[in-house]
């Protein structure tokens, strides 16, 4: 297209980063219009709003986005914006409403968005009021299994082509049983760090050893978890894997193991194991041999903001994000695997959890690196595995050959550079998809 | 009355000629319990505080949810939803014990606290155990400028073990909707 790149952050023979990408409010300001105003963004789960006119108060970077279920069931993501001067139309976190009243004039809003009351009408605007071009904002909206997303781009491709190959492994958690999931949450919080550093550790494994190997020390005694070490990690049968944007981490082991998540313990392992056994053959049946028995997803991010399965690293400036942790879980699980699962990942991932609480002293200090004045002139080294990453006969995307790499991150800021180099969504690349998704599992479940 | 009948007065009526009644011993009973906890959390006796909850505590803190008036019962979620901490004896062991690994990193340098804990509101139950209401500030000044304001209540439900109370449940409630700091790593 002719158009010189502006942001060239990341140097990929040799892993330097540009720290002021973290910092810079210029930069900021443009993530929001090229990133935040074009990307899927993931903003919820059909599971919080169930009922008819049930809605979800939620973001899409940071504009206040009220996710509904119309008096149809059909899904609408509205800007909580009142049109005629502006006041938020919903200041509850959920509820149940078939109309939103704005509290400073009235103007009210059915939960599709049209505009359907506005107090004195005819006198006040003499009935030259275009009322039905003055319904709320909306978004675009489409579900994967489930999961809510939505784009403010027009021009954006569908949510199926945005996620492509990924699917190819996420299905393996959020596609995996017929009856889909349910999310619980949110609990949020704020953070003094910049939003990507959020999703870069996402699918950095190399960190845990060392941020939280206090937490996985006490959980091997007193819940018989596995012992954490890099050589542990090294020995592990994981993958590493980028695919169209969205960084990937997967299990690669045809052991008949259960997913290893919070709460798997030397007491629930086995009704983890158990658990798996009885689904498998309905696992297999939709999604084939090859996912159902070899591969597991472990951590991962949705580019931009969405990570670790629901989970939302939401922008508030270039120093700071809200943190949104909900738990996924398994609709028709058993409610002991429920429960387990609840308190494993309370007890360890959100504001208070024991493995989350340890990382943020540290990802504040790499988003404040980016504003020191000397500190600023030395990028970032994401030089871990340069060169060791590649096409995978088995598995899409390219493929580290190592767990422990920094493949993704380097390729994260890449696809940060593709998004903001782009002055359309017709420049942004998009791999087609390739996989065979075998089974019957579909983009709706 | 002349002022020096009236000094004599005031110090008859001071001294303490009546028991206290039973309400009375249990409120002042329960604050110095609460007294004492906060001073082992704020000098770091995290052992010693464990010491004070019985082997089945749960040890709870819902989220709390921006929800109309008339929807108060909504505001906090149950027990079964997500919960920032639904902890039981087992878990505060191990957030203990990290603290000594040297590599608990978000109290490592440690925070720096003060709780205050007051506006007690105590009511023996049927079966010898207590409801304790109390409200909370606590303060934590962390590494360098970090500083944090926590406000909320603990409802506690006690129970006397060999002759000591103990928390047998205890509900958090924070006065915060989203937490304004960087983590939850202090105990309250």
């Amino acid at each position: 297209m002719g158009i010189t790149p502006k942001y060239a952050v990341i140097e990929p023979a040799t892993g330097k980063l540009d720290r002021r990408i973290f910092s810079e409010p210029a930069v900021y300001d443009d993530e929001m219009e090229k990133i935040f105003g074009r990307a899927w963004l993931m903003i919820g789960h059909e599971s919080l709003v169930p009922a008819i006119d049930d809605f979800f108060h939620t973001y899409m970077g940071e504009d206040p986005v009220i996710l509904t279920r119309d008096g149809h069931g059909r899904l609408h993501a509205l800007l909580n914006m009142c049109r005629h001067r502006g006041n938020r139309v919903v200041r509850c976190d959920d509820g149940n409403a078939k109309r939103f009243m704005c509290t400073y004039h009235g103007w009210t809003y059915r939960n599709d968005g049209a505009l359907d009351h506005v107090p004195g009408e005819a006198q006040a605007y003499y009935d030259a009021l275009d009322r039905p071009s003055l319904g709320l904002i909306e978004a675009r909206v489409e579900t994967y299994a489930g999961i809510v997303f939505a784009t403010w781009a027009k021009d954006a491709p569908s949510l199926e082509a945005y996620l492509g190959d990924a699917r190819w492994y996420l299905d393996t958690v959020f596609n995996r049983r017929g009856g889909g999931m349910q999310a619980l949450g949110p609990m949020k919080w704020l953070e003094p760090v910049n939003w990507k550093t959020l999703v870069d550790n996402c699918s950095d494994n190399y960190h845990v050893p060392t941020s939280h190997l206090s937490s996985a020390r006490v959980q091997t005694r007193w819940l018989g978890r596995p012992p954490l070490s890099h050589e542990d990690q090294f020995a592990s049968p994981n993958q590493h894997a980028f695919v169209n944007g969205h960084s990937i981490t997967f299990r690669d082991a045809d052991d008949n193991a259960p997913r290893y998540v919070h709460g798997v313990s030397k007491e629930t392992f086995r009704l983890f194991q158990e658990y798996h056994d009885a689904t498998m053959p309905e696992v297999e049946r939709r999604l084939g041999t090859l996912r159902a028995r070899r591969v597991q997803l472990g951590n991962h991010s949705i580019f931009p903001n969405g990570i670790l399965g629901l989970r939302l690293a939401l922008p508030r400036g270039p120093l700071k994000t809200e943190f949104w942790h909900f738990v996924l879980l398994d609709r028709d699980a058993p409610e002991e695997i429920k429960r387990a699962i609840r308190i494993g990942s309370q007890a360890n991932n959100g504001a208070a959890g024991m493995f989350e609480q340890d990382d943020v002293d540290n990802w504040r200090q790499v988003t404040l690196a980016s504003t020191s004045r000397f500190g600023r002139r030395h990028p970032q080294n994401l030089s871990m595995g340069l060169g060791h990453a590649g096409p995978h006969p088995d598995y899409p995307g390219l493929v580290s050959e190592r767990y422990i790499s920094e493949n993704n991150q380097r390729l994260f800021y890449r696809r940060w550079e593709e998004f903001m180099n782009a002055e359309s969504w017709a420049q942004i690349p998009l791999d087609p998809i390739k996989s065979t998704f075998e089974g019957t599992a579909t983009m709706r479940g | 009355m002349n002022t020096k009948r009236a000094h004599e007065a005031a110090a008859r009526s001071a001294e303490p000629t009546t028991a206290l009644t039973l309400q009375q011993a249990l409120w002042l009973e329960l604050m110095q319990f609460y007294i004492r906890e906060a001073w082992l959390l704020d000098e770091r006796k995290f052992k010693e505080w464990l010491d004070l909850f019985t082997d089945d505590v749960l040890y709870f803190m819902p989220r709390r949810k921006n929800v109309p008036r008339r929807e108060a019962q909504r505001e906090l979620t149950p027990l079964g939803d997500l919960a920032i901490l639904e902890e039981d004896k087992r878990y505060l062991e191990m957030r203990v014990a990290r603290l000594d690994t040297g590599m608990a990193w978000a109290e490592d340098p440690p925070s720096r606290t003060r709780h205050l804990i007051g506006n007690l509101e105590a009511a023996p139950l049927e079966n010898g155990e207590v409801e304790a209401k109390t409200a909370f500030l606590v303060c934590r000044s962390h590494l360098e400028t970090d500083y944090q304001l926590l406000s909320g209540c603990r409802e506690d439900v006690l129970r006397k073990v060999n002759g000591a109370w103990k928390v047998r449940r205890r509900t958090i409630v924070l006065d915060a909707n989203v937490l304004l700091d960087k983590n939850l790593s202090v105990f309250l």
